[in-house]
């Protein structure tokens, strides 16, 4: 099955629309068999209404942005939740925007959160920066903002050097990288190359996020995430694979 | 002799005579089978066929007349002279076999070279005028069109001139013949008298077809001879059905660099029609003629199309074509005062799309033409029925100017009628424009750089701004009760597509990027309550151009000094709007502009501003204290908090960063809720221990000057570990321990109990604590086991904030309640015991990869 997450629209706040190119592409019904807002993204009346013709099956959690509720078909008002779970497949999937995480993103607090949902994969969003890897044999997706939405975090092209691995924690990273040798699990895909090519003419880009959203087609104990990133008008597609151990 | 009763009866007495005909031909009995002619063509008497009906007999006979010809032409001197011939037919019994058959030899006679050619063709169309009976005229004139139409192909001048007066004397005959049709037999069949007419325009038709293939390219033929005849006769006749038919076929028919020549003409005669004919088609039809000549070119610059008009002399005055409609428009006003605004709206949109097809880039023309239709719009003088609004939406909003966005952005700009016409339109008209304008804005990525293209935008968004601000519009997000705590966030989709307006603006300098939001927010102030919708999109692109200015700085360190003014300055005004809001909205949206205060501080210490960093969360803080009320809006509110000052680096000074979290850690002591105080108390710890900040260049292990303070660190742990164990609800409570148990972890992956203060020790006697506390619940937990499979599908979980998540194997997606489900009681039980044998695992795995965690005993 196919699991569509999306994050921190912020539209009509920060962002217009979705990007035409993405629209085209997750824009096709029938296809996308749920669809999960990780935050910021409930007060466009357009971009629901897109995304219910997606998929009907939309699970939505809280960013600091939204609402207590928002109107639902089952119930006229449902209370936005800030996390919750999925099952799909052999994967048992936590969502949150994390805004009420702290520290902020930190793999530690997520790892935290993990367990305490006890899920295998945690989706969640805030950063509008698009983030995958595994630690302690669990997968964390952060799918970015996909409308490229300003980011009132610190900005990430003031780095001079590009930041190649993300590194928390010291001892922590460690063990991650261990427990990873042994069960082979796949781990890459932060958005390093952007941020590099960001500092070029930050004029021109300033307070732009790079848009992204992620797919994750669930098999059994297999989960396939593709990361799509648009940079340069262009669509790029990561795949990182990740298997239940 | 007599004629057939039915059509078929008809067309079979055809049939039988054409054989005789043929027989007695073969036998070179002529004079019989002229008799059998004759006898047939007396069919062509019957008043009982419709026109319909008598078409088809016509065609059968037409057919037998041909093979009478063939064998006239074939035996002419050979056997009988034509002339004599001619003479012989004369003394037919009935007079319209006798023509029929007088134009069969006529034409036949015509074939050979020494036939006197004019005499005949007078001959004949002097002895037509015999009959003036409508249809039977009619089709003698057409048979005689048709079997003469074979002689029109003269070369020279004189010849051509008299073969179109032939065919125009013809021409005008019938339509004679064709008007009368209307105005024979009773007036109740006027209406399918009406309907018969327009079965039989073919005819009449067919002697224009003749004239544009004699004229070819000889313009000064069609100008001179034949359209002032055609153009009299259409006026003359005064019939409705005639005069549409005929001028759409002259617009048909001839080239459309005829109708540049003639256009003066042209639109002369359209105004001089019955005041029934539908002028807007005939107006529609000529533009779209005059469009396809452009079409066709290949190189449609105005120019060569000029060049290429050289051969037909259109006069200086004729070369405005815009000119000679908008003339022609105010003649039109100036003598039809009766046209409705229904009727004339067409007529507009026709010129309109001439203009834009010949003179792509004038928006001076469109502004004439809207400015007078806004004229006729104030003569109208009371409100516009709605059922006018298509015509309006169809001008206002033309595909034709829609198509050529470059084109149409102008429009809005510099064409001042356009707004003249915007505004005369019933409200709903308005609004509907406006957001299809701002579809085609943002449609096309434009960006307004100048401040009077955006006020000149704003002003046709006008109808959108002011639009009642009490009530809202959205099916999908319904609003929250009126409850003045509550946030009434219903998108309306009208005020989402101003907030769009604020993203399209753009320059390049700050200052004056920021003079452009600034106009947007004196705009939206008129919207009331609603500018809740478009403000944060104001403050957004205010952060925009702060961290602009930021970015600048770390460039060109060499302008900090006035980039600092700059930035301090948009910060007033970000400050301003979030008062705007405030007043605007009073408490519908308070967690809101907690939140944009929160982040507007953290804007502000990235940009080294600790002061301001400083003004905002305070800003933030007494929102919090003097109106935040909802207890789980108070506990997200100041957990976000934390996050946010948690990544500070601008407060040091002045103890600013102390005196924040400190009161941040307050504030969560004192939550209502217990469950949310010692949530929000071991979250604050996090604030008494910096994390690194990778785009900072920070790294753990490298960076020495961290903020902190393991001493309160741990003090926040033991104090939210005392509310927890207060918490009356036992699954609550050994939750809670648990989750701090979890902090405890992190701490103790941080560093060693010296810096951080949480210790072996300490997590010991948590564990133990837990573990004690467990047993209770455990034993209720080991009564219900034997439930054991249903368990299975159900699991429970307490969230983040406390919420309880029960996931249920028939559902993919978890159900989250605020309160413990009533009826899951056992199943809560699980909750803490499960996390906590999580977390032991979790250390026990730690055990493997970090020495340390062996002095913990599980």
């Amino acid at each position: 099955m196919l699991l569509l997450a999306l994050s921190d629209a912020h539209i009509p706040e920060r962002a217009i629309d979705l990007p035409q190119k993405f629209k085209k592409l997750i824009g096709v019904p029938n296809k996308i068999q749920q669809v999960v807002l990780l935050g910021n993204c409930t007060k466009s009346h357009s971009f629901l209404k897109f995304v219910n013709q997606i998929s009907s099956n939309v699970v939505i959690v809280r960013g600091e942005f939204d609402t207590k509720s928002v109107a639902s078909t089952k119930n006229s008002r449902e209370e936005i939740p800030l996390s919750t779970i999925i099952k799909q497949g052999d994967f048992t999937v936590g969502c949150c925007n994390g805004y009420t995480i702290v520290p902020k993103s930190d793999p530690l607090s997520l790892l935290t959160l993990a367990r305490q949902l006890d899920v295998d994969i945690v989706l969640w969003g805030g950063t509008h920066n698009v983030e995958a890897y595994t630690l302690e044999g669990k997968f964390f997706i952060n799918p970015g903002t996909c409308t490229g939405a300003f980011s009132t975090d610190w900005p990430q092209s003031q780095d001079p050097e590009p930041e190649t691995e993300k590194s928390d924690a010291d001892k922590a990273e460690a063990s991650v990288t261990a427990a990873n040798a042994t069960a082979n699990v796949t781990a890459t895909a932060t958005q390093t190359g952007a941020s590099e090519s960001d500092s070029e003419d930050e004029d021109e880009n300033e307070g732009k996020s790079i848009p992204s959203f992620c797919l994750l087609d669930i098999q059994g104990s297999t989960c396939t995430l593709y990361i799509y990133t648009l940079a340069d008008n262009e669509v790029k597609v990561d795949k990182v694979v990740y298997t239940k151990s | 002799m007599s004629y057939a009763e039915t059509i078929d009866q008809a067309i079979a007495n055809c049939k039988q005579q054409t054989v005789l005909m043929q027989r007695c031909l073969a036998q070179e009995k002529l004079m019989d089978a002229l008799k059998h002619a004759s006898i047939m063509l007396t069919e062509l008497r019957s008043p009982l066929l419709s026109p319909k009906q008598y078409y088809e007999l016509y065609i059968s006979i037409y057919d037998s007349l041909s093979i009478l010809s063939n064998y006239f032409v074939e035996c002419h001197s050979k056997k009988h002279h034509l002339a004599d011939l001619y003479e012989l037919v004369q003394y037919a019994g009935n007079i319209l076999p006798r023509l029929y058959l007088m134009i069969t030899v006529g034409s036949a006679y015509l074939q050979s070279a020494d036939a006197p050619r004019e005499e005949i063709f007078k001959d004949m169309i002097e002895m037509c005028k015999g009959i003036q009976n409508p249809i039977r005229g009619l089709f003698l004139r057409y048979y005689l069109s048709q079997r003469t139409k074979q002689f029109f192909q003269a070369e020279d001048s004189e010849t051509k001139k008299a073969n179109v007066n032939f065919i125009i004397t013809n021409f005008i005959e019938m339509n004679k013949l064709w008007v009368r049709l209307q105005h024979q037999g009773p007036l109740r069949e006027r209406e399918q008298r009406t309907r018969e007419r327009k079965e039989l325009k073919i005819l009449i038709g067919a002697n224009l077809m003749r004239l544009s293939q004699i004229a070819e390219a000889d313009f000064k033929l069609y100008k001179d001879e034949i359209l002032p005849l055609i153009l009299e006769q259409v006026i003359n006749c005064r019939d409705v059905v005639s005069q549409e038919y005929l001028l759409d076929v002259i617009c048909q028919i001839f080239p459309g660099e005829f109708h540049l020549g003639t256009l003066a003409e042209l639109l002369a005669t359209s105004l001089k029609l019955n005041p029934t004919v539908p002028i807007n088609k005939v107006v529609l039809t000529l533009v779209e003629r005059l469009n396809g000549f452009i079409d066709r070119q290949e190189n449609p610059d105005l120019d060569s199309v000029t060049r290429g008009l050289a051969f037909v002399d259109i006069g200086e005055e004729n070369k405005n074509l815009f000119f000679m409609f908008w003339k022609f428009l105010n003649q039109l006003s100036e003598e039809r005062p009766d046209l409705s605004l229904q009727e004339l709206a067409p007529v507009i949109q026709g010129i309109l799309k001439l203009t834009l097809r010949w003179y792509p880039d004038n928006v001076s023309n469109v502004n004439v033409l809207f400015n007078f239709m806004h004229e006729k719009c104030k003569e109208y003088g009371k409100a516009l029925p709605e059922e006018y609004d298509f015509l309006f939406h169809d001008l206002l909003l033309a595909p034709e100017l829609k198509s050529d966005t470059s084109f149409f952005l102008r429009l809005l700009t510099e064409c001042e009628a356009y707004e003249g016409l915007l505004s005369a339109q019933n409200s709903n008209l308005q609004r509907e424009c406006a957001n299809e304008i701002l579809d085609t804005l943002t449609g096309a990525e434009w960006r307004i750089s100048s401040k009077p293209e955006l006020e000149k935008i704003l002003k046709l968004c006008g109808s959108l701004v002011e639009s009642n601000s009490d009530k809202m519009s959205s099916s999908l997000i319904l609003d929250e009760e009126d409850d003045l705590d509550s946030e009434n966030w219903s998108f309306s989709p009208d005020q989402e597509k101003l907030a769009h307006i604020t993203h399209l603006c753009d320059n390049k300098s700050i200052e004056s990027h920021c003079e452009l939001l600034l106009t947007c927010r004196n705009w939206f102030q008129k919207s009331g309550k609603n500018i809740k919708y478009h403000s944060p999109a104001i403050i957004c692109n205010l952060w925009k151009l702060i961290r602009k200015c930021q970015l600048r700085i770390n460039r060109k360190p060499e302008i900090r000094e006035k980039l600092n003014g700059t930035m301090k300055q948009l910060f007033k005004h970000v400050s301003l709007i979030i008062n705007d809001i405030y007043n605007a909205c009073g408490g519908g949206c308070l967690d809101l502009l907690y939140k944009l205060n929160v982040q507007t501080a953290s804007l502000a210490d990235q940009a080294q501003l600790g002061d301001i960093a400083y003004d905002f969360f305070s800003q933030a803080f007494t929102i919090f204290e003097e109106s935040l009320s909802d207890s789980r809006t108070q506990f997200q509110a100041i957990v976000n908090m934390a996050q946010t000052l948690q990544k500070t680096r601008s407060l040091y000074m002045d103890s600013h960063y102390e005196t924040l979290i400190t009161r941040c850690t307050l504030h969560g002591s004192k939550l209502l809720k217990k469950q949310d105080q010692c949530r929000a108390v071991y979250t604050c710890s996090h604030l008494w221990w910096a994390t690194e900040i990778s785009p900072l260049g920070e790294e753990e292990g490298v960076t020495e000057s961290f903020f902190r303070e393991g001493k309160r660190v741990l003090e926040c742990l033991q104090r939210s570990l005392r509310v927890a164990d207060s918490v009356m609800d036992n699954v609550q409570s050994c939750e809670l321990m648990v989750e701090i148990l979890d902090r405890c972890c992190y701490y103790y992956i941080h560093g060693d109990e010296a810096s951080t203060h949480v210790g072996i020790k300490y997590i010991n006697g948590l564990i133990e604590l837990i573990k004690t506390n467990l047993d209770g619940l455990k034993l209720e937990v080991t009564s219900m086991i034997e439930d054991g499979p249903k368990l299975k599908t159900d699991c429970a979980y307490i969230g983040i904030d406390g919420c309880y998540i029960h996931r249920n194997s028939a559902n993919s997606v978890a159900a989250v309640y605020t309160k413990p489900p009533a009826s899951k009681t056992t199943l809560l039980n699980f909750i803490p015991v499960e996390h906590f044998n999580r977390t032991l695992k979790y250390i026990r795995d730690q055990k493997d990869v970090d020495d340390r965690f062996k002095a913990i005993v599980l």
